[in-house]
């Protein structure tokens, strides 16, 4: 469970983040969703506390990250996994070794046992014979799947994933919104997913938020999405409408 | 003004730098890997300037001395002298600044800007030590040993001009080399080089982990760390001498 309360962020003038609250619920898969510009990158990173937040709390549980020591704080985000909007996998090391990393810096698994975790997040994103090569050498779909094997290397108990299926094919899109959404329910984690497609908002937007320029526009979940009478909302998904009246 | 402030945030990220390292055994391993990135790699530019200015001492003092009345095997004793005092330790440095601290800077800039860093923090690991002190440890460990090489490298370089030039023989320079031996000199220059090894990665760390914005900052920030951390250098090394040599 993570709640925001009254979260403002600026950079300089631009007031990006206007008073945002909102509560993600474990176990579920929470969406955000917005046009591009809209904050949600700086939400996610507020959330984590890589921006500081200008007034306002995020609460995990009950702990307050926005007001943590960097020791309370280092142990709370070793059970956070994190997808970045641009993988950001360690380009020195080998997609093997990103994987393995978390594991050597915090886990007591003899190497065997960090092999086959490895193996296994990287059997789960559906991703085989890349072990060998570094980021620079495999596509930037690829580099997106690696990166998401990483985060989930640990168990985390908060999965915040920064779109995760952009620059993905349709099929490998579904199958990695489907991953998320399993492991949030076995694991009943807390997961939070920023994101513009509308397939990942049908498949699997348990809570979905959408985001108008920095402002908490509506809440709600897949099924009422499309009564929504938000004409920004309305706005953003029309383009998906498109494909739904194509298929009547 | 922004000197100061810039002392200020130096000293923060060297804080952090020396917090608590991670786990022993991942600082080790990045240790040795940094050895042969920052030392070995290092050593034939070491060994390229060091020749040639040793043989350059040997011409330009063998051309001086012509005229005067003193004996050939000061030629010998001065490229020793030179070496060990200056050339080996600041010298060198400030080429290693250039080059080391160009590639720090750039490593881990790029690392800023593309978010590695700041998956790294959302880890939990300590960023700043994990990226900046196996660099730090493995330069002070091996500079002295470059410088080492350095003096070597240089009289062998003396030695070849000498003999090939017919400006002096083997045999007298090898004289020259054992005159008035002050291993004092020696250990006073090891330690500046064990300090420059610290300001080099330092202060080239420093800039890196800063970097905001694009491609185009880590450009700036590994020139800023040249610049900076070779007049660090200039200024540690009155500071040393003061010290050590008064
Ligand atoms: N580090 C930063 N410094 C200054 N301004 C920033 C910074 N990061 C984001 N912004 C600004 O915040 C606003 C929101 O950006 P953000 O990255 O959160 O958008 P987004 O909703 O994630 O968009 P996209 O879907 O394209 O990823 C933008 O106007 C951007 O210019
Ligand atoms: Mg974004």
């Amino acid at each position: 469970m993570i709640n925001v309360v009254g979260a403002n962020k600026s950079f300089g003038s631009n007031h990006v983040l206007k008073d945002v609250s909102i509560d993600f619920e474990k176990g579920k898969t929470n969406l955000i969703i917005g046009k591009s510009g809209s904050g949600k990158t700086v939400l996610l990173k507020s959330i984590v506390a890589l921006y500081p937040l200008d007034s306002g709390s995020v609460f995990y549980g009950d702990t307050d990250i926005t007001n943590l020591d960097s020791k309370k704080l280092k142990n709370l985000r070793k059970d956070i996994g994190m997808l970045f909007q641009g993988g950001a996998l360690f380009d020195s090391k080998t997609v093997l070794e990103n994987i393995m990393f978390p594991m050597d810096m915090f886990s007591q698994m003899s190497n065997k046992e960090k092999l086959k975790r490895a193996q296994f997040c990287l059997d789960r994103v559906n991703l085989v014979g890349a072990d060998n090569l570094y980021p620079s050498e495999i596509s930037g779909g690829m580099n997106k799947r690696v990166a998401i094997a990483r985060a989930i290397a640990l168990n985390p108990s908060f999965l915040f994933c920064d779109e995760p299926n952009s620059g993905l094919d349709p099929t490998t899109a579904l199958l990695i919104d489907n991953l998320i959404s399993e492991i949030t329910k076995e694991y009943q984690i807390t997961t939070i997913i920023n994101t513009h497609d509308m397939n990942s908002v049908i498949n699997i937007g348990d809570n979905v938020t959408f985001i108008d320029k920095g402002e908490v526009a509506w809440r709600g979940d897949k099924y009422n999405i499309f009564d929504s009478k938000n004409q920004h909302l309305q706005d953003f998904i029309s383009p998906a409408m498109l494909i739904r009246s194509i298929n009547r | 003004m922004t000197f100061f402030s810039e002392i200020g945030n130096y000293s923060v990220f060297l804080a952090k730098v020396f917090n608590k390292p991670e786990r022993k055994r991942i600082l080790f391993k990045e240790f040795k890997e940094e050895l042969i990135k920052l030392g070995i790699n290092s050593i034939p530019i070491v060994i390229i300037i060091s020749l040639f200015i040793g043989a350059v001492i040997t011409i330009q003092t063998a051309y001086n001395m012509k005229a005067r009345l003193v004996p050939l095997y000061l030629i010998g004793y001065l490229v020793r002298e030179s070496m060990i005092l200056e050339f080996s330790s600041t010298i060198v440095s400030l080429i290693l600044a250039g080059k080391i601290g160009s590639n720090i800077a750039s490593e881990i800039g790029s690392m800023r800007i593309s978010e590695q860093i700041d998956a790294l923090e959302i880890m939990g690991v300590n960023s700043a030590s994990y990226l900046a002190l196996p660099k730090i440890i493995a330069a002070m460990v091996f500079n002295p040993i470059l410088y080492v090489f350095s003096v070597f490298i240089g009289v062998i370089g003396g030695i070849m001009a000498g003999s090939l030039g017919g400006l002096i023989s083997v045999t007298s320079f090898i004289e020259g080399l054992q005159f008035h031996v002050h291993l004092y000199y020696i250990a006073y220059s090891m330690i500046k080089t064990v300090f420059f090894g610290f300001i080099i990665t330092s202060i080239a760390a420093f800039y890196g982990y800063n970097v905001s914005g694009g491609a185009l900052n880590v450009g700036k920030a590994s020139t800023k760390a040249v610049v900076n951390s070779s007049v660090a250098i200039l200024i540690m090394n009155l500071i040393l001498t003061q010290l050590i040599l008064n």
